[in-house]
């Protein structure tokens, strides 16, 4: 069964401590429903998504309830990050079971220490006492990346650059200076080889997307952007399991493998000339680049020569990241749905500035867990 | 909307302990995958997509426990997807896994989790962070007292006493001894639950569910699947629904009666809801077995009132009555519930997993005679977050 | 090996510093500043939210306007805490949710001024109907403890 998106809300990003994780949620959540017509008295489901940990609460939809519209609502939390309250609201209403779903995630890393967390993700007895936390461990994953496929210094900046330049049109984004290559290339190395100037920020923010079944939205006569294809898979929890296969194989296998499920279902064949705009998880530079190549946009090990070509710039062929991608904005547990989010208004044709021309299909894609664990594909149409 | 035809083929429990040290949470997990895929017939590359029940990360001290163990439970680039609600963790997951298949994409879920909460020094102060840190936490709520508060009301409401908390408490003990899987095997008197030292009053000792250690699994699949598996042991979903509450636990105590913190006022709307999906219109009298999900006596009393097993406020008169013992009209937990076994992540996974064995025939010495429709609870946060799952021998 | 494995102990010890937001912020300093206890009203179901809230989560609206309740109010349900809880206080202790005066909804906060060695003396005195006010510490810092019930 066909679903639609018709309807996003999401707060500007940034630091939040005006408000309280729930006013936040309510804010995203209102700006969803106002956009999609529809009043919290039709709504069917809610889907939440959050991080415990992050939000200090052992069971954080608790709080979320009221303002993600989930009173005496059938609601369920995944707890992960937003992408994947996206897939089980499409099964959800694709089942015919609900007719519409809210979909609504949240973060506010602005109140803890992040690095302490992500090293709580890492079990207790072989990993956690060796150093390792979310950058950490996205560092081990690009050395070796750098190592097989000859990315350069200025490749990273060069997309550091295109994000933050395309985030300056977007009016959500975390508040931040344009920088220099010069400035790039130059800040300090958090943990080699990623440096300050290539890791995001962190921002608070949350997003709210409504969905529809096909004769819900087809009702409403506007807009929507259609859920053509899904992809998720997880991988390997032992990062060190992977980056032996990483060395001699592709980059992102995992990634490759929820994109192939993704583009089966939604029929397409040839990436690059099928898909007019994507919005992707550049946690780090590297990855952005490693993205590309696992996405089938280019081939194995030549993700930067589509950074020195500008392919992927805005007026380019296939434009990444238009909003700004996670380096212009970073609520952690919430960036994979803003994807979403992003991809959705770029189809329906209400990015504003930055807006890619005549774009028909967009891909939006996520990450969870420590050196991207598990990866997520959602192909939207027009 | 076409009916759904989606059942359970496979069931997977580990005996519920207190602690498991020979095993990591992955392991355990692995152990209950195993005997449910054997249950079922089939092996791991049969599996398109595997749901993760995992309730309080800070319980098992790694967070996005489910990470760690996606590949250990045959996970590696399968679909895999953690939902957790608290309590009701296992019903949402449940749910989930059907979603994966009604919606067309999957033919064959496993729906499993594990809890090692065992490892914690002390459940209750972790247990308290799941209130408002603004304006609830500090004025020592726990889960314990949460019920207090429910029963209180209800009492007061109602004229339930102690003594029918009490009896509750004494089925669940006598129904676990049946029951291989049980955390709790010993019987208690109505006079020991009484003489028990008090918790938070009016909730005492036997009141309360232990802590427990374990691990659950059920293998979930569409017709076709089934059909071609030849499969005739099966456990058909009729229904599923869930339903949240407020999370702050004072709305529902104004004086008006209405969603009252007392009735299970979630409850009581997603089993309306599963009821309808199901087709069914007397619970009374077409539902013929139930495992609920109540860690305190007095969750069951409520809960049994919101399923529409007995008028509101004659769960006490009912259950002395015997309406819900084992060879009763509606036997409730002839596994001995969760007054005898609570692992958190898992227990309502195994609430459908019992139920699940009851239509299929399957439940040893706790079978109910001619239970053929039952009904599966989950309950979460401040008596918040519930779910109901309606199964079916019959397709 | 079974008597010969091994643990690893380890803790969370995680740091949170949770923004309360406009709306509980002006509750807290009304309670430091004033004594005064501040409910929320919602403008369409004209409920008095306690704990103040700037939405009301059944008419999906915001709130704006602030009520000041009254000083007393019912017990509308309570416990009796007798076990120690690592992280909580030493027991024995009374919690209550109270509906004050004006407000829709009840609050929850500790019972104090009341002997607890003795449960079923203690039980003749708190009940749900009771009346209670609400007392106040001297010392206020912008916490939900600033204040408790008291039997009246």
């Amino acid at each position: 069964m066909k679903v639609a998106i018709i309807g996003v809300g999401q707060t500007s990003y940034g630091n939040k401590k005006h408000q309280s994780i729930d006013e936040l949620v309510f804010e995203a959540t209102k700006k969803a429903l106002d956009d999609s017509g529809l009043e919290r008295e039709e709504i069917e489901s809610v889907v939440t998504a959050g991080s415990d940990a992050l939000d200090g609460r052992g069971i954080s939809n608790m709080v979320i309830a009221g303002g993600s519209g989930a009173y005496l609502k059938d609601e369920v939390k995944v707890a992960d990050g937003g992408i994947y309250g996206l897939i089980l609201g499409y099964l959800r209403v694709a089942s015919g079971v609900f007719d519409n779903s809210l979909i609504v995630s949240w973060t506010k890393s602005s109140e803890v220490s992040t690095d302490l967390v992500s090293n709580l993700s890492f079990e207790p007895l072989y990993l956690r006492s060796c150093g390792l936390n979310s950058i950490t461990s996205l560092a081990l994953q690009t050395s070796t990346y750098i190592g097989r496929a000859d990315v350069k210094d200025e490749d990273a900046a060069k997309v550091v650059l295109k994000n933050r330049e395309n985030g300056l049109k977007n009016p959500l984004s975390h508040p931040l200076q344009k920088p220099s290559i010069k400035e790039i290339n130059s800040s300090r190395f958090v943990s080699y080889p990623l440096r300050e100037s290539y890791l995001p920020p962190e921002s608070d923010g949350a997003c709210a997307l409504v969905i529809a079944s096909k004769k819900r939205a087809k009702s409403l006569k506007k807009n929507c952007a259609w859920i053509l294809g899904l992809g998720w898979v997880i991988d390997e929890y032992y990062a060190g399991d992977l980056i032996v296969e990483t060395r001699h194989g592709v980059s992102l296998p995992l990634l490759k493998r929820s994109s192939e499920m993704a583009y089966k279902m939604a029929g397409v064949e040839n990436p690059i000339s099928e898909i007019d705009v994507a919005e992707v998880s550049d946690v780090t530079p590297y990855h952005e680049m490693m993205i590309y190549e696992a996405l089938g946009f280019c081939r194995d090990r030549e993700g930067k020569v589509l950074i020195r070509d500008g392919t992927t710039k805005m007026g380019g062929g296939l434009p990444v990241n238009p909003s700004g991608g996670i380096l212009s904005s970073n609520p952690i547990f919430t960036s994979s749905l803003v994807r979403v989010a992003e991809g959705a208004l770029q189809v329906m044709r209400k990015a504003g500035k930055r807006q890619v021309k005549n774009a028909k299909v967009a891909l939006a894609q996520g990450f969870t867990g420590m050196s991207t664990q598990g990866s997520c594909v959602v192909i939207l149409g027009s | 909307m076409k009916p759904h035809r989606i059942g359970i083929i496979g069931v997977g429990q580990t005996k519920y302990v207190t602690r498991r040290d020979d095993v990591i949470l992955p392991e355990l997990a692995r152990e209950a995958a195993v005997i449910a895929l054997e249950d079922a017939g089939i092996e791991f590359k049969d599996i398109d997509a595997i749901v993760f029940s995992l309730a309080l990360d800070a319980l098992e001290g790694v967070e996005g426990a489910e990470k760690w163990c996606a590949g250990t439970v045959g996970g590696f680039r399968k679909p895999f997807l953690r939902v957790h609600t608290g309590g009701a963790t296992g019903g949402s997951a449940v749910h989930t896994g059907f979603f994966h298949i009604a919606s067309g994409l999957f033919n064959c879920v496993l729906v499993l989790g594990a809890e090692k909460m065992g490892e914690t020094h002390e459940a209750q102060n972790v247990l308290n962070q799941i209130f408002d840190p603004i304006y609830e936490r500090q004025v020592a709520i726990n889960a314990v007292n949460m019920c207090s508060f429910q029963a209180m009301r209800h009492m007061k409401k109602y004229g339930t006493t102690e003594y029918h908390l009490a009896l509750v408490a004494v089925r669940s003990r006598k129904n676990a001894l049946r029951n291989p899987y049980a955390h709790i095997k010993k019987e208690i008197t109505v006079e020991e639950v009484l003489n028990s030292r008090v918790i938070c009053y009016p909730l005492k000792l036997y009141d309360c569910c232990p802590r427990s250690t374990g691990a659950c699994a059920v293998v979930m699949a569409s017709e076709r699947f089934i059909r071609k598996l030849n499969k005739r042991d099966v456990a058909w979903i009729k229904g599923v629904a869930s339903c949240t509450n407020t999370y702050f636990m004072g709305d529902r105590m104004d004086d008006s009666g209405i969603n009252d913190h007392a009735d299970a006022e979630g409850l009581f709307l997603a089993a309306k809801r599963a009821y309808e999906m199901a087709g069914i219109s007397d619970p009374k009298k077409e539902i013929e077995v139930a495992e609920i999900y109540a860690p305190f006596t007095t969750t069951e009393l409520s809960a049994v009132e919101a399923l529409g097993f007995c008028e509101k406020g004659e769960s006490g008169i009912s259950n002395e009555r015997g309406v819900f013992d084992i060879d009763g009209k509606i036997p409730v937990n002839p596994s001995g519930g969760v007054l005898t076994a609570n692992p958190i992540s898992v227990t309502a996974l195994a609430r459908v997993a019992e139920a699940a064995l009851q239509v299929m025939g399957k439940a040893e010495e706790r079978q109910v005679e001619k239970a053929r429709t039952a009904v599966a609870t989950g309950e979460g946060g401040s008596l918040q977050f519930y779910t109901v799952t309606v199964l079916s021998d019959e397709m | 090996m079974k008597d010969d494995l091994i643990f690893i102990a380890q803790r969370w010890d995680i740091e949170f510093k949770h923004a309360a937001g406009e709306t509980a912020s002006t509750f807290f300093k009304a309670i430091m500043q004033r004594r005064e206890i501040l409910g929320r009203l919602c403008p369409k179901c004209k409920r008095v939210l306690l704990p103040p809230r700037s939405f009301c989560e059944r008419c999906f609206v915001e709130t704006s306007e602030w009520v000041k309740v009254g000083g007393e109010g019912k017990i509308q349900s309570f416990t009796i805490v007798y076990e120690k809880f690592e992280g909580l206080p030493p027991p024995p202790y009374a919690i209550a949710y109270v509906l004050l005066d004006g407000a829709s909804t009840a609050m929850v906060n500790f019972v104090k001024g009341l002997d607890l060695n003795n449960l079923d003396q203690a039980i003749k005195k708190i009940k749900i109907g009771a009346k209670v006010k609400v007392a106040f510490k001297r010392k206020r810092e912008g916490r939900i403890t600033d204040f408790w019930y008291e039997l009246v």
